[in-house]
């Protein structure tokens, strides 16, 4: 049972962050195209974004076993 | 979080005293310490071992300056000689070509004084012609009054002269007229005289 | 895990009490050799091409591209006096991609394990406070994170920022070593997953993920080395308004 549950819980937590990477990249393509001559400052700040959205999976991927187990 | 003091600032040696030092402590500390948390940590999927750590910490610490002083110092001295080598040689480029721009300039100027000297040269060698020619043709056309001068005179001379001759043959034929008409004793004198102003008065044309 | 770990057992893979992830103490250290190995040959044989004209020998141009990428990020995110920490940054970035490129070909690397990536993330976040100290002097920096000047009864307010951004100091740590492990650990254990998956038949699955893992050594080295340098103009920054926020922002999304 709590297998199941893990794998549920996994799965909404990679919706939630695919969600949000999806709106990362697409915002970061509109301003992209709207100020090609930003493009550079613009992959920055989406990469580090990137990265802390990235993040929380990787927090819950490592979390929720150990709080489901104890 | 630990203080570690990276490459900047310390001396080599001293870095390679801590990383050594690190390494030894990690490799204890791996050995021996065992600390509950991080077994429950080990047990959630996350195996934390603070000794590789500590040890990897003073592998870092050392491979950091080793890689700088080996690679990345040379790499970055290597572009920055190139980009300067660049910048110079576009700077003596451009000296050279200021250079060549003044050549030529000087050339074209040194040109056309060259030229204008040998205009003026021309110029007053055909003025210097051209005097002479006028004074050539001066002289010819003096020379030329001057004989016309004379064949004028000569001509003047010749006509007075058969003038005079024929004035003394027509006052002589006149004369001899006259004395055949009147047959008479004539003071010949005083009627050549009157004769002769006759002449003068009627003139022949010529 | 199948095949992969039979030869990662040889070189101890499979020796710490967590099972299947990282490497024992000894491993770490072979696999770190191993690094270091292949780093220095790269580097030894791009020494030979360095030259002050054009370099013809592509290890060379490669460290050149890498060395001009790094510089453009530093001066871009860092500023003008950012030059003089690529030496840092360039040796982590060949690190952490040298190590990740080994994760790909071998059953682990030493960026597969949280220990040495706790150990990269302690040099790099320790290193910024030690620029941070030597930019703003030692009672500047900790007054940095207190955050902005309160006077009155708010110093209770500044007393709480000051522990709110020690704890997103330490966060930082944790935040950039697990990105990093848990990218790397989790191709690895996504290549075995569908390993399995085509062990019915034979076909090695995994392997078509080889270039999506490329991309992610690519991408993680990178990330590694931004935020690095975010956080080292984070601390030099300090007479700009504008970072002050988007640090809050940063240490919120820990």
């Amino acid at each position: 049972m709590t297998g199941h549950v893990f794998g549920l819980g996994i799965g909404l937590a990679a919706l939630g962050v695919a969600i949000g990477l999806g709106l990362i990249g697409y915002s970061a393509m509109q301003g992209m195209s709207r100020q090609p001559e930003a493009i550079g400052k613009i992959q920055t700040a989406m990469l580090i974004a990137l990265a802390f959205v990235e993040l929380v999976f990787l927090l819950t991927v490592f979390v929720v076993p150990g709080s489901l187990k104890i | 979080m630990a203080n570690q003091k990276s490459s900047s600032g310390l001396p080599f040696p001293v870095i390679l005293v801590i990383g050594i030092v690190m390494m030894a402590g990690g490799f204890y500390v791996s050995k021996n310490v065992h600390i509950d948390f991080l077994t429950k940590l080990a047990e959630q999927g996350i195996s934390l071992d603070p000794g590789k750590t500590i040890s990897a910490i003073g592998v870092l610490l050392i491979l950091f300056p080793v890689i700088r002083s080996f690679y990345i110092g040379p790499l970055g001295d290597a572009i920055s000689g190139r980009t300067n080598e660049l910048e110079r040689t576009f700077t003596e480029a451009e000296s050279l070509r200021s250079e060549m721009t003044q050549m030529r300039s000087d050339y074209e100027r040194r040109l056309v004084e060259t030229e204008s000297a040998a205009r003026e040269q021309i110029q007053s060698e055909i003025r210097k012609a051209q005097e002479l020619r006028g004074q050539l043709e001066a002289d010819a056309r003096a020379r030329a009054d001057e004989y016309l001068h004379k064949a004028q005179a000569d001509i003047e001379n010749e006509k007075n002269r058969v003038i005079n001759d024929l004035r003394i043959h027509v006052v002589d034929l006149t004369l001899g007229a006259t004395e055949k008409i009147l047959g008479e004793n004539v003071d010949s004198d005083r009627n050549r005289k009157l004769i002769a102003e006759f002449i003068d008065k009627v003139e022949v044309p010529g | 895990m199948g095949e992969v770990l039979t030869a990662g057992t040889l070189l101890g893979a499979a020796g710490g009490e967590g099972g299947a992830h990282g490497a024992s103490y000894e491993g770490l250290f072979v696999y770190l050799g191993i690094v270091v190995v292949i780093l220095f040959l790269f580097l030894a044989n791009a020494k030979q091409g360095l030259n002050n004209r054009v370099f013809k020998k592509w290890t060379t141009q490669w460290t050149e591209q890498l060395y001009l990428f790094i510089e453009n990020m530093t001066v871009g995110i860092i500023g003008g006096h950012g030059r003089k920490y690529i030496p840092l940054i360039m040796a982590l970035w060949m690190i952490i991609f040298v190590s990740n490129i080994v994760s790909l070909f071998f059953p682990t690397a030493p960026t597969a394990d949280l220990s040495f990536n706790l150990a990269l993330a302690l040099i790099s976040i320790g290193y910024v406070q030690w620029e941070g100290m030597k930019a703003n002097g030692v009672a500047g920096h900790f007054s940095h994170f207190a955050g902005p000047k309160l006077g009155g009864g708010l110093v209770l307010i500044s007393l709480m920022i000051f522990v709110i951004e020690l704890i997103s100091e330490v966060m930082k740590n944790v935040s950039l070593s697990l990105r990093l492990f848990g990218n790397i650990e989790g191709g690895h254990q996504a290549v075995v997953a569908m390993n399995e998956l085509g062990a019915g038949v034979y076909i090695p699955i995994g392997f078509f993920l080889l270039p999506v893992k490329l991309l992610t050594c690519v991408v993680q080295a990178l990330i590694f080395t931004l935020l690095t340098c975010v956080y080292i103009s984070l601390v030099t920054h300090h007479e700009e308004e504008g970072h002050e926020h988007s640090h809050g922002e940063l240490a919120g999304a820990h």
